[in-house]
């Protein structure tokens, strides 16, 4: 719930905007994360701000980078070694953290609904907004889960580099939540809320 | 002896009298003045159709999503067409701008019946 009124318009980063054709209308002040910098994505100030613990956003940060960092080294390493087929592999860390959120996706989601004392698992479809916060979600938890003496970039980034891939703990993730929802579908009409 | 009920039956039970139980106004007896708004909300089921296509694709190509894209595409718009619906619906009974006509939603009732109210 904003404290803005409805008719104030959203900051925007663009900076030749139309501004002079709609003056009158008043904007919301930008968000400090907002910067127009070219290393600015939206993306990854999400995944930066899932990251955060405690509210220690500048580790957050620098995790994500040092998480860039061993990408880009690896995808380095393997196009070194690659012998012909030098163009399939992707160096830019971000494009690749993209693909693999792209790839980590769900489409439906599971949701307990009690119907006459029995609960169901019903398959309901997931909003644009939720499949990508499930979609970083998944990749940060299957991150988290490692040997205490594991770094969480190093962990992360090959986490990244497998969903990029198709493969992976996160793909498998939402695979089988797509397996258990086709297996649900004869509830997928009991859904109210 | 006992007598079998079937004796009296046929002159029937004398009613009771009225004064011993005096009637008591439980609930008022009339209607309220307000309708609640339950009703207008709706089912949410959508777009079960298109989910069973999708389901039919996923199982036969084995979950995987990249032979099934005009399924999940469509899938997705559907399912963004009602959500816009539903959103579009939603700002409409917030404005709750009163119009004649017999269509009306639990907003305008109510803001007709608070115009109207029951005698009390």
């Amino acid at each position: 719930m904003s404290m803005y009124p409805s008719h104030f318009a959203e900051p925007s980063l663009k900076k030749e905007t139309n501004r002079s054709s709609a003056s009158h209308i008043p904007v919301k002040a930008a968000t400090n994360d907002l910067s127009d910098s070219i290393f600015y994505g939206e993306l990854k100030n999400k995944l930066i701000k899932y990251i955060t613990k405690k509210g220690n956003k500048s580790l957050a940060r620098e995790l994500l980078t040092e998480t860039f960092e061993t990408i880009k080294r690896t995808q380095i390493e393997r196009l070194i070694l690659a012998g012909t087929e030098k163009e399939n592999i992707i160096i830019d860390s971000e494009q690749l953290l993209k693909n693999a959120i792209e790839n980590a996706r769900p489409l439906l989601q599971l949701s307990a609904i009690k119907r006459g004392g029995v609960k169901y698992q019903v398959p309901v479809p997931v909003t644009e907004k939720k499949s990508y916060f499930l979609a970083m979600k998944w990749l940060l938890d299957a991150a988290r889960e490692k040997d205490r003496k594991v770094h969480l970039p190093e962990k992360l980034a090959w986490e990244i580099l497998d969903a990029a891939c198709g493969q992976g703990r996160v793909i498998k993730k939402k695979n089988d939540l797509h397996r258990q929802c086709e297996s649900n579908r004869a509830y997928a009409h009991y859904r109210w809320s | 002896m006992r007598i079998p009920g079937a004796l009296y039956a046929a002159r029937g039970r004398k009613p009771q009298n009225e004064k011993d139980v005096p009637f008591q106004e439980i609930l008022p007896l009339r209607l309220k003045n307000t309708v609640s708004g339950k009703a207008d909300s709706g089912s949410d089921v959508a777009c079960l159709q298109e989910m069973g296509v999708l389901f039919a694709c996923l199982k036969d190509n084995e979950f995987v999503e990249k032979y099934c894209h005009k399924e999940i595409s469509q899938f997705q718009k559907c399912y963004k067409f009602y959500m816009d619906r539903k959103f579009e619906a939603k700002q409409t009974v917030n404005q709750g701008i009163v119009q004649p006509g017999n269509n009306l939603n639990y907003k305008q009732l109510n803001k007709y019946m608070r115009r109207f109210p029951n005698p009390q």
